[in-house]
């Protein structure tokens, strides 16, 4: 076996080279990624507070802490919140995000190198960073969103916006999409600079209209950078966090409350019960994995 | 303040001056025959103590260590000279970890779980149990000087430090729950301060039927352990009621004053009357809030919210907010906060020198934290001593009228008195069930009715765990 792997004056064979090259991303990973994977699901059998942790002691509990999650109403309205947050958010993304690439590669329509940047300005701007800019944008009394809406007359006294429980939850879709857009724009662009102009021509040599040339030419060809869009933003949608934290902390009320939320309050707030959190963080871990393989399994089965 | 139990006297107060002051100023928190008994079988219960030095505060700990260190939350730059002195006097070196109110508990957590070292933390009353029953808090009793702040301890202080018989903190500050108005509004509407809640209710309705402004009432009702839940408890003492007696049954059943109270609080956020804003305060954004002059009253919450809406340099309404006492016999809650020796110490004589200079006397035999806090940032003292000083009669007025606010002092009675649940760990569990489900009532997404009767669900659930 060893004369295999190394070739006559010391090389590597390709098989060997490549496992030694990948080596260091393979131990990075794992200590980065698998091991505090594995390790939160160790967390999740056990019992896990404060006094444990300092002990480095965790009493076994089964799937006593799944048990505890799946009988308190507030996960599971947690869950549905994050499910709504996440239909809403990565819905709009996918259509704002085509709808703005195709204007952007238009040539047709003029756009400044400074507008192309701007538009990907937000990306830039750090998710807590964000959730706080938007915090006092949607502030009832001194917020400028109210300022500028009272301003240009379309409303004649200001709206609570994060306030009424019935909107709070899609109010708080917008900074998230604000946020994440960009990210979207940019792999549909790549995707669209992709397309071969031949086709177009050749459509549009057969007769078809605007319409039909991104119908039947554009969407198809989008739909690989959709599905990947798809399942990225959804997999982040589930998680989000960040905006929750600086503009509602899950009010009014339950409002707001999503799975990532609950989490972190059942893990980081009195009696620090980290092992429900981490149940809880596990059961949201599979439904992002059961959602990315069936959009997958339903995206490529179509373009077969 | 009715803390100033009348017990032993400080170490700047004489017995005398004590007793006068308790009988001068009520018996709100002043110590009754009840609880005198209450704390002399806790004191009996301490270990002896040692033949202590005649100022254990100037006395150098044997150990040798370059640094010490704290973990609390902010507040202004109270920090930064106390440090400083412990170095000036010790030579040894103060590293200080300082984060937000709220994320206080998560990063004393996260750091305690991760292994740190912490000498000195501090707690709110509302997780003291929980920090307790996790072993974060080492006990005091037997250091040096300890029985000595005890016995200079307020009611409150008392109330919040000793646990199970043991001492395990000294204050860090108290505070009482006061309403506020704003003296131009009411002028413009040509009110006297209400005298009860139906005159209030008018009060409001009349304001801003007259558009005297668009919502008259700012309660301070965020999510947290001491907005809405303050505000409710505040509201419901006052009223006669309770949300836990001293066998910890709870309160809240039906025809109970905390759920009558509830129901009027609704009244002010269905008829248009609260600033919707009230759902998102905290006790100093409220403040600040307050400040642009667009509500006439601010709800029930800490006195030194006054240091913000009377401070010329934050604020545009100031010197025009005026405190204000409860309806009815003016009874209100207050609480005190503390600082704690933490179990993850690297030394318990140094960390305990620490502990003394934040909650308790620095070298020279001072309270100089309570009295600077007291004098710069308005805060109340959990030392009768303190109270009694001039760091409150004269470092108040800058920001209000100290002796208004001690007359409230003295109707003040400890939170936990009112909410008995406040001595368990899952206090706060179940404080994020009262957040949810009151801000849901008072959206109007559920009754009072059904607000309670969840409640009433929702302790046995957090006591199972």
């Amino acid at each position: 076996m060893g004369a295999r792997r190394v070739r006559p004056g010391g090389e590597l064979s390709p098989r060997a080279l490549a496992a030694v090259m990948n080596l260091p991303s393979l131990v990075t990973l794992a200590l980065v990624l698998a091991y505090p994977i594995y390790y939160a699901a160790y967390l999740s059998f056990h019992k896990v507070a404060l006094a444990e942790l300092r002990r480095g002691v965790f009493p076994f509990v089964g799937l006593d802490n799944y048990r505890r999650i799946f009988a308190d109403p507030l996960f599971l309205l947690s869950l549905k919140n994050t499910f709504i947050f996440t239909v809403v958010s990565v819905g709009a993304e996918i259509v704002l995000a085509v709808t703005i690439a195709l204007l952007i590669n238009e040539r047709s329509v003029p756009l400044s190198r400074v507008t192309r940047v701007l538009i990907l300005l937000p990306y830039a701007v750090p998710p807590i960073a964000n959730g706080l800019i938007w915090a006092f944008l949607y502030n009832f009394d001194f917020g400028f969103l109210n300022r500028i809406l009272f301003g240009a007359g379309v409303i004649t006294t200001p709206i609570d916006w994060v306030g009424n429980p019935q909107t709070a939850l899609y109010v708080l879709t917008i900074p998230y999409i604000w946020r994440t857009l960009p990210f979207a724009i940019l792999l549909v662009h790549a995707a669209l600079q992709g397309i071969n102009p031949e086709l177009y021509e050749a459509a549009s040599i057969d007769g078809a209209t605007a319409w039909q040339r991104l119908r039947h030419v554009t969407l198809p060809l989008l739909r690989p950078i959709i599905v990947v869009i798809l399942v990225l933003r959804t997999s982040f949608a589930f998680t989000v966090f960040e905006e929750v934290l600086a503009i509602t902390q899950g009010g009014p009320g339950d409002a707001t409350w999503v799975a990532a939320w609950y989490s972190y309050r059942r893990s980081f707030a009195p009696p620090f019960d980290i092992g429900v959190g981490a149940a809880s963080a596990y059961v949201l871990a599979f439904a992002v994995g059961a959602l990315a393989i069936a959009y997958v399994k339903m995206i490529y089965r179509r373009i077969e | 303040m009715s803390g100033m139990d009348g017990s032993a006297s400080g170490a700047t107060t004489s017995g005398e001056e004590g007793e006068a002051m308790a009988e001068r100023r009520g018996d709100g928190w002043k110590l009754g025959r009840r609880e005198f008994l209450i704390a002399a079988a806790a004191a009996a219960t301490l270990p002896p103590q040692p033949a202590a030095a005649a100022s254990p505060w100037a006395e150098r700990p044997g150990g040798k260590v370059d640094r010490v260190n704290f973990v609390v939350w902010t507040y202004g730059d109270i920090y930064t000279k106390i440090s400083k002195k412990f170095v000036d006097d010790w030579g040894v070196t103060v590293d200080s970890t300082i984060s937000s109110f709220n994320d206080h508990p998560t990063k004393l957590m996260t750091m305690y779980a991760g292994g740190e070292t912490i000498d000195v933390s501090q707690s709110s009353p509302f997780s003291f149990p929980s920090f307790i029953s996790q072993g974060l808090v080492e006990p005091l009793d037997g250091l040096p000087g300890a029985a000595d702040y005890l016995a200079d301890f307020t009611q409150s202080a008392k109330q919040v430090a000793v646990y199970d018989g043991k001492l395990m903190g000294l204050p860090y500050f108290s505070t009482v729950w006061v309403w506020s108005y704003y003296t131009d509004l009411l002028d413009k509407a040509k009110f006297e301060p209400f005298t009860s809640y139906d005159e209030l209710l008018e009060q409001l309705r009349k304001a801003k039927k007259d558009q005297i402004v668009d919502y008259p009432i700012q309660w301070i009702a965020g999510v947290g352990l001491e907005q809405l839940p303050g505000t409710w408890y505040q509201l419901t003492w006052n009223r006669g009621g309770r949300f836990f007696d001293k066998q910890g049954n709870h309160q809240l059943g039906p025809g109970s004053i905390a759920r009558d109270t509830l129901k009027w609080w609704i009244a002010t956020f269905t008829e248009g009357l609260a600033d919707p804003e009230s759902l998102k305060v905290q006790f100093t954004s409220g403040a600040k809030a307050f400040t642009a002059g667009k509500n006439l009253y601010r709800g029930p919450n800490h006195h030194y919210g006054l240091n913000i809406m009377n401070d010329p340099s934050q604020s545009p309404i100031a010197g025009k907010v005026k405190v204000w006492g409860s309806p009815g016999d003016g009874k209100t809650i207050g609480d005190t906060h503390v600082y704690f020796l933490c179990t993850a110490n690297r030394d318990r004589d140094w960390a305990w020198k620490l502990l003394q200079y934040l909650g308790g006397k620095t070298k020279d035999g001072a309270y100089t934290q309570a009295d600077t806090l007291a004098r710069d940032a308005m805060l109340g003292s959990g030392y009768a001593s303190v109270m009694k000083s001039a760091a409150v009669a004269e470092g108040w007025k800058p920001w209000g009228e100290p002796q208004k606010i001690l007359q409230i002092w003295d109707k003040a009675t400890y939170v936990g008195e009112v909410c008995n649940s406040v001595y368990q760990p899952w206090h706060f569990p179940w404080t994020d069930r009262v957040n949810i489900e009151v801000q849901k009532a008072l959206t109007g997404q559920i009754t009072a009715d059904r607000c309670c009767d969840t409640l009433i669900t929702a302790i046995k659930e957090v006591q199972k765990g």
